[in-house]
């Protein structure tokens, strides 16, 4: 048997994560206590504001580091997170859900905190969000979230949840093909160097603090490619504006998805996270009866790619499972004005079942 | 380590005609020069404020973060290089030196191999002046401000904290010197050094010296702080694998409810119960559910025993209830259905009448919930008893986990129990 949180942790060393930097929190403990048994180099920080600002120091300095927390964690990374995202240094961030609003209840899963972050990079800037579906997606996402991590030099976050990360669960771990690191070394780059000068891949060329060839600038201000702090200039708007363009014109080199797609279905389900295995067995009960229905398991929830959309739109009816109180994920794709054609089976402080996805659904 | 390249890159101040901070930053680059240290061997971390303007000043590595977090951030990057012959330094005001205070301390208690520099102004510049928690109450008294508090002693703390250097230092001519001190100590170093705001403070050095706090040094002989790196194995290696060697009389799923009280092995019962239940070829899942003060109150764990792969982990309806103590039951009792199949011990208190068994007497405190599970184990025979025999066979606690599970040979004859519902 064995739980998410060992395999992400795993997963996140084999793909070349150096450092765990942690400040405990339910129910994103075991994330802590697996990576001080696994991790090379684990730190204990003294509060969530100090793990982040470390993680960017040990980020700059070239090493990928790693976190895990609960939404009141995130809540005090958010200033700093917008730092990695401006100083564009490549980290990963493993979110547990849990149910809020503030303290909420620790041990009670929720997948609530997907708006936050879709609004947590001031300015609407999209953060790459991955959202494992099963245990299988929480070994080959994990990769991924070191890959886009460091091609896009791009903090990622890994979003779960409770019952995902803590449940414990037969698994065959021999079906985990063995990860490789992820390599870093540095993109050829036209000289002279210049810290945020970016070629057509729109990712500028990495160099680390304390490098002896260039030198390396980070900066959490507007700033030019020189890495200066430059207010309202074209070249230091157009590098800020980058931030956007580099991640969500290349969104379908990582966007994540599974779709059942069954014949001559008009009825889609759209769901993610610790919602899907749910949505798995309402599916596979509603065919049993006869009843025509895909399933789309989003696991790039963000940015949102257009392959979504085009899919979504192609169903008469779509009922969107989520374990929250309105359905964040389909306010994201439509709003929160009432639609015809859009249903939502949510459920608020419990699991939703797989009975009551059908019962919406069907 | 490089030498005889110039630290600094420009030399036209940023800051205000008469600003004190030009001072400190030639100070901090011709240390550095002195020193011998290259561009690339610092990797210089920048504050928010007027002293935050400093990155372009210098050849070396910089990074320009958030308010009053740059000692954080230094810490990682001292860290993250890891190199002894790289300097770290930190450059913030009073004002980072207080949104960002815990970071200090934090430095240094660890004391980690960097340098802070703080740049006490005594005051707030690029907001408008307003007074800070290092203005000292003369300055404050002096601009008419009615807040009284002591200033922070910033220098003192970070000795406190355990900085191998912390001193404050308000004469000009002597700042070089005392950075070099500093600079060349290795483990946290923290400088505090008077500055001039000509825009908010005063207009003369001259008049500063009314205003300040007196120069002090401190200490302490420790190790320096560093991140410990070590070789570690896989943690798929220490999951137990489990073939076949049993076989279940299930042939859909069933859900188990398995509840007690902290410390009563609740837990430990339903991962062994799932376990056992691998042996006889089924799936499994198991999840617990406690308060977050894990040592007292109820303990509840849910098991799902599946012949096909299992998605939703959730239990909507539980086949089997199994309770041992009022906590366990008390959290449980409401979950039960028409076809739930409920074994609960003696000595709980029900409105309702359940099959009942000595579970405590005969499996003690710490053995009744396996010798319950064993007992549910016996009756249904969903597999044989040995699959859970055989799954503890390798526990330290093996021992009193097999005594326990054979307890349950002895809950024979069915007790029906019935105690009514005290009245008011």
């Amino acid at each position: 048997m064995i739980d998410a949180s060992r395999i992400i942790t795993e997963a996140l060393v084999q793909s070349g994560a150096d450092v765990f930097i942690g400040y405990p929190i339910t129910p994103s403990n075991l994330f802590y206590s697996c990576s001080k048994e696994r991790f090379p180099e684990f730190l204990a920080g003294p509060d969530e504001i100090s793990v982040l600002q470390w993680m960017c120091g040990y980020s700059a300095a070239g090493k990928i580091p790693v976190t895990a927390t609960s939404f009141p964690g995130l809540a005090l990374m958010a200033e700093t997170l917008n730092m990695v995202y401006m100083m564009e240094l490549p980290m990963v961030l493993v979110i547990v859900q849990r149910l809020g609003p503030s303290t909420g209840s620790a041990t009670t899963g929720a997948q609530g905190d997907l708006k936050f972050l879709d609004g947590i990079i001031s300015g609407g800037f999209p953060l790459p969000i991955f959202s494992p579906s099963n245990f299988k997606d929480a070994w080959t996402l994990s990769n991924e979230a070191v890959k886009t991590a460091v091609k896009f030099r791009t903090p990622v976050i890994i979003l779960t949840s409770k019952e995902l990360v803590m449940t414990q669960k037969s698994f065959d771990i021999n079906s985990l093909e063995p990860l490789q690191k992820i390599d870093r070394t540095p993109k050829p780059f036209e000289p002279p160097y210049q810290p945020y000068k970016a070629g057509e891949d729109m990712v500028p060329t990495f160099y680390p603090l304390g490098n002896d060839e260039y030198q390396a600038r980070f900066n959490a201000s507007t700033h030019d490619n020189d890495g200066l702090i430059r207010k309202g200039t074209p070249e230091s708007l157009a590098n800020t504006w980058r931030l956007r363009e580099k991640l969500e014109k290349r969104i379908d080199e990582y966007a994540f998805y599974e779709l059942d797609s069954e014949d001559g279905a008009t009825n889609l389900i759209v769901t993610w996270g610790v919602t899907a295995d749910a949505s798995r067995d309402a599916v596979n009960s509603l065919r049993s009866k006869g009843e025509k229905v895909s399933l789309l398991i989003v696991k790039t929830l963000l940015p949102i790619s257009q392959k979504f959309y085009d899919i979504i739109d192609s169903y008469d009816r779509v009922t969107f499972a989520e374990e929250n109180m309105t359905g964040l994920y389909k306010e994201m794709i439509f709003g929160k004005r009432n639609n015809p054609k859009v249903k939502t089976a949510t459920k608020f402080a419990t699991m939703l079942t797989p009975s009551e996805i059908e019962e919406i659904a069907k | 380590m490089e030498t005889a390249e110039k630290i600094l890159i420009d030399t036209k101040m940023p800051f205000c005609p008469g600003c004190g901070h030009g001072v400190c930053v030639r100070s901090v680059s011709k240390s550095l020069e002195l020193l011998g240290y290259g561009p690339k061997d610092v990797a210089l971390v920048s504050d928010i404020g007027c002293s935050g303007l400093v990155d372009p000043l210098f050849a070396t590595h910089t990074i320009h973060g958030l308010h009053g977090r740059s000692p954080a951030l230094g810490v990682g990057v001292a860290l993250g290089l890891n190199n002894p012959h790289k300097k770290v330094i930190v450059i913030q005001g009073d004002g980072g030196a207080t949104i960002g205070l815990q970071h200090i301390l934090e430095a240094a208690r660890r004391n980690i191999d960097m340098t802070l520099v703080v740049i006490n102004n005594l005051l707030y510049g690029m907001t408008g002046g307003q007074m800070s928690g290092l203005s000292t109450n003369e300055f404050k008294a002096y601009k008419h401000s009615d807040d009284d508090a002591e200033p922070y002693d910033v220098v003192n703390l970070a000795h406190q904290s355990g900085a191998a250097l912390s001193v404050r230092v308000n004469d000009i001519s002597n700042f070089t010197n005392v950075l070099n001190e500093a600079i060349s100590t290795p483990g946290f170093s923290l400088v505090e050094l008077s500055s001039l705001c000509t825009s908010h403070g005063m207009k003369k050095i001259s008049e500063m010296k009314n205003f300040i706090v007196d120069e002090e040094k401190y200490t302490n002989e420790r190790p320096i702080g560093i991140s410990l790196k070590r070789e570690t194995s896989s943690l798929l290696k220490h999951v137990k694998i489990l073939e076949t060697q049993f076989s279940s009389s299930i042939n859909d799923s069933i859900g188990v409810v398995i509840a007690g009280s902290a410390g009563g092995g609740i837990q430990s019962a339903a991962k062994l119960l799932a376990q056992a239940g691998m042996l006889a070829g089924l799936h499994a899942t198991m999840k617990g559910e406690y308060p977050i003060t894990v040592g007292t109150g109820f303990s509840v764990a849910e098991v799902i025993l599946s012949k096909n792969p299992i998605n939703f982990t959730g239990l909507e309806n539980p086949s089997v209830v199994i309770a041992v103590t009022d906590d366990g039951w008390n959290k449980v009792k409401n979950r039960i259905t028409n076809t739930s199949k409920v074994f609960i011990d003696s000595k709980i208190s029900t409105e309702k009448v359940y099959e009942t068994k000595d579970f405590l007497k005969v499996g003690g405190k710490k053995g009744a919930i396996l010798c319950a599970v064993s007992h549910w184990i016996n009756e249904s025979g969903v597999f044989p008893i040995e699959a859970l025999l055989k799954v503890v066979e390798d526990s330290k606690y093996a021992e009193s986990l097999h005594k326990a599970i054979h307890s349950a040979e002895e809950l024979r004859e069915v007790v029906y129990s019935y105690v009514p519902k005290k009245k008011n």
